[in-house]
């Protein structure tokens, strides 16, 4: 005898769906050696074929030109070239660590999680905040190296004349600009505070002074493009109605970050010459060095 | 009616009754041949190096491009990389005077020693960059949300180590790209407000890249990190079975 059954809407169960299920042996444990076969084949093929370099017995009195860090600290050696050391090499690289430490306790939500791009307007977030990531420091370099000036002038003809010298770098609002001499030396501190002098000599200064148009230069300007950009990128992404959970603003952060950092180790790594000029991959040209200079 | 007889078994089948059923491969394999569902997951719970595995996963998890491999790629590399270093250290002398001509005998005198330190600079770069798409991967699938918030923290941890054992590692050929990099790189870790020229010494145990740079970043790079990166590592893949798997969507 049939009884009949209501059919009920039921709750999904959150917890395992067994018939959902593949055993790992052998489904997952053949994905595994495969994987691990073609890295394996793949390396031994590469390292048969390309042989890891070795140059001359290092020399302390043979400078190369350029010298460069490893590959995957030739972004920071760039963002060296545009501001203040101690932030380009520590500050910015511990700071953005921190932040990626901190996604989660930001994002608490567990909406968007397990697929890629599962949350609305995520592609689109993505591939734009990459572009702008992409694009925004290409920009960047070009001016800051004076090559967005040259292209002005070389290809359009436009020159603003002398009093608009001051726009063709970042630099150069240092060095153009008619600043008051007093800009230069203002005392933040009536005293020599030795633990905050980046250079770790002060010599024998008694007051810890300010060069105000450096300081625009060398830290002022990297923060704002820095902070200002992604945080102005979120910004009108959230007008246009893009970004409205937490999850949409990581992702734009985050997308952001990995253009920026891609194109910065692909500048260093690619477009520094001799003397760690702005040049063609192809005029990178290093030397071995001359001994006795450095 | 004839009755079926059982078939006598042939030589292959008495061979691998002999390998497979004896007492000391029972004594090793407790399990038998993973043939049948209740042998497949003994033989993932009972090994030591499959049990980092659950002995079922949801199926979405087994589709190569939902991870690409590439965390445990990672891993892969790693112990790549620890093989073939072993090896390398049987020739490698960590002295100024020694280091380059070490690397020099390896590459021309010591047999496959050219293919060995090949394999290690490779893998070297591979584990950098399989490191970074893995965390992209994390990242664009979700998987930092709760709760497994602090696996995210432990990975961004290893990339961290990822990138100082690779760094170590570039100054030990002793040539002019290893000298001139690690001037650099120690260069930008001065530059540290308040504590740089400090950690700079530390690190370099001198003003200079030197004999004493060679010794700290050999022994951090041997057995220091390694040893570090071991222990997140296992925190990593503990946490993983902990905080319920691979995420999947709500």
């Amino acid at each position: 005898m049939a009884t009949a059954v209501v059919a009920r809407p039921v709750a999904r169960p959150q917890a395992r769906a067994r018939d959902e299920e593949v055993l790992v042996w052998p489904d997952l444990v053949f994905i595994e050696f495969i994987a691990a076969m073609v890295f394996t084949i793949t390396i031994f093929a590469l390292s048969f074929l390309v042989n890891a370099p070795l140059l001359d017995q290092a020399n302390a009195d043979v400078t190369p030109n350029p010298s460069k860090a490893p590959w995957y600290l030739l972004n920071l050696q760039e963002l060296l070239l545009h501001m203040n050391a101690a932030m380009a090499g520590i500050i910015i690289p511990t700071v953005w660590l921190g932040l990626m430490a901190a996604f989660p306790y930001f994002d608490q939500d567990k909406e968007g999680q397990g697929a890629y791009f599962s949350t609305e307007n995520s592609v689109r977030i993505t591939i734009v905040a990459a572009v702008v990531g992409v694009a925004g420091t290409w920009a960047l370099i070009l001016w800051d190296t004076g090559k967005l000036a040259q292209f002005a002038h070389d290809w359009f003809g436009l020159s603003g004349g002398d009093q608009f010298r001051f726009l063709e770098s970042s630099r150069s609002i240092q060095t153009q600009l008619p600043w008051p001499d007093w800009s230069r030396h203002i005392t933040y501190l009536p005293f020599d505070l030795k633990i905050l002098d980046g250079t770790g000599s002060s010599g024998p200064t008694t007051f810890q002074k300010l060069d105000f148009p450096a300081w625009i230069v060398e830290q002022g300007i990297p923060i704002v493009a820095m902070v200002g950009m992604p945080a102005l990128m979120i910004f009108a992404m959230w007008r246009l109605g893009w970004v409205v959970t937490r999850r949409d603003a990581l992702l734009a952060l985050f997308s952001g970050f990995v253009g920026a950092y891609g194109i910065l180790t692909m500048v260093g790594t690619g477009f520094r010459g001799q003397g760690q000029e702005l040049v063609w991959p192809w005029q990178l040209n290093p030397t071995e060095g001359i001994p006795g200079e450095h | 009616m004839a009755v079926e007889q059982p078939t006598k078994p042939t030589f292959a089948d008495k061979l691998y009754d002999r390998m497979f059923h004896n007492y000391v491969w029972k004594s090793i394999f407790r399990t038998g041949y993973p043939n049948t569902p209740r042998n497949q997951m003994l033989v993932v719970a009972t090994n030591l190096f499959l049990h980092l595995h659950p002995t079922r996963i949801h199926r979405t998890h087994v589709k190569v491009t939902h991870t690409y491999c590439l965390g445990g790629l990672s891993f892969f590399m790693f112990l790549g990389l620890t093989v073939t270093g072993i090896l390398l250290m049987f020739y490698y002398v960590p002295s100024v005077d020694r280091a380059y001509l070490d690397i020099q005998t390896i590459q021309t005198q010591v047999q496959f020693g050219q293919l060995m330190r090949n394999m290690h600079r490779w893998m070297a770069h591979a584990m950098v960059i399989l490191v970074f798409l893995h965390m992209m991967r994390v990242f664009y699938t979700g998987a930092y949300k709760p709760p497994r918030e602090f696996n995210w923290v432990v990975g961004v941890i290893l990339l961290v180590l990822t990138f100082l054992l690779s760094f170590t590692g570039y100054l030990l050929p002793w040539d002019q790209l290893a000298f001139w990099a690690i001037t650099v790189g120690t260069n930008i870790a001065g530059s540290a407000p308040v504590l740089g020229p400090k950690s700079r010494f530390w690190l370099l145990g001198g003003f200079e890249v030197g004999p004493q740079a060679l010794i700290r970043f050999y022994t951090l790079h041997v057995i220091g990190l390694p040893l570090l990166a071991a222990i997140f590592m296992a925190v990593h893949f503990w946490r993983i079975r902990r905080d319920g798997g691979l995420a999947r969507p709500l």
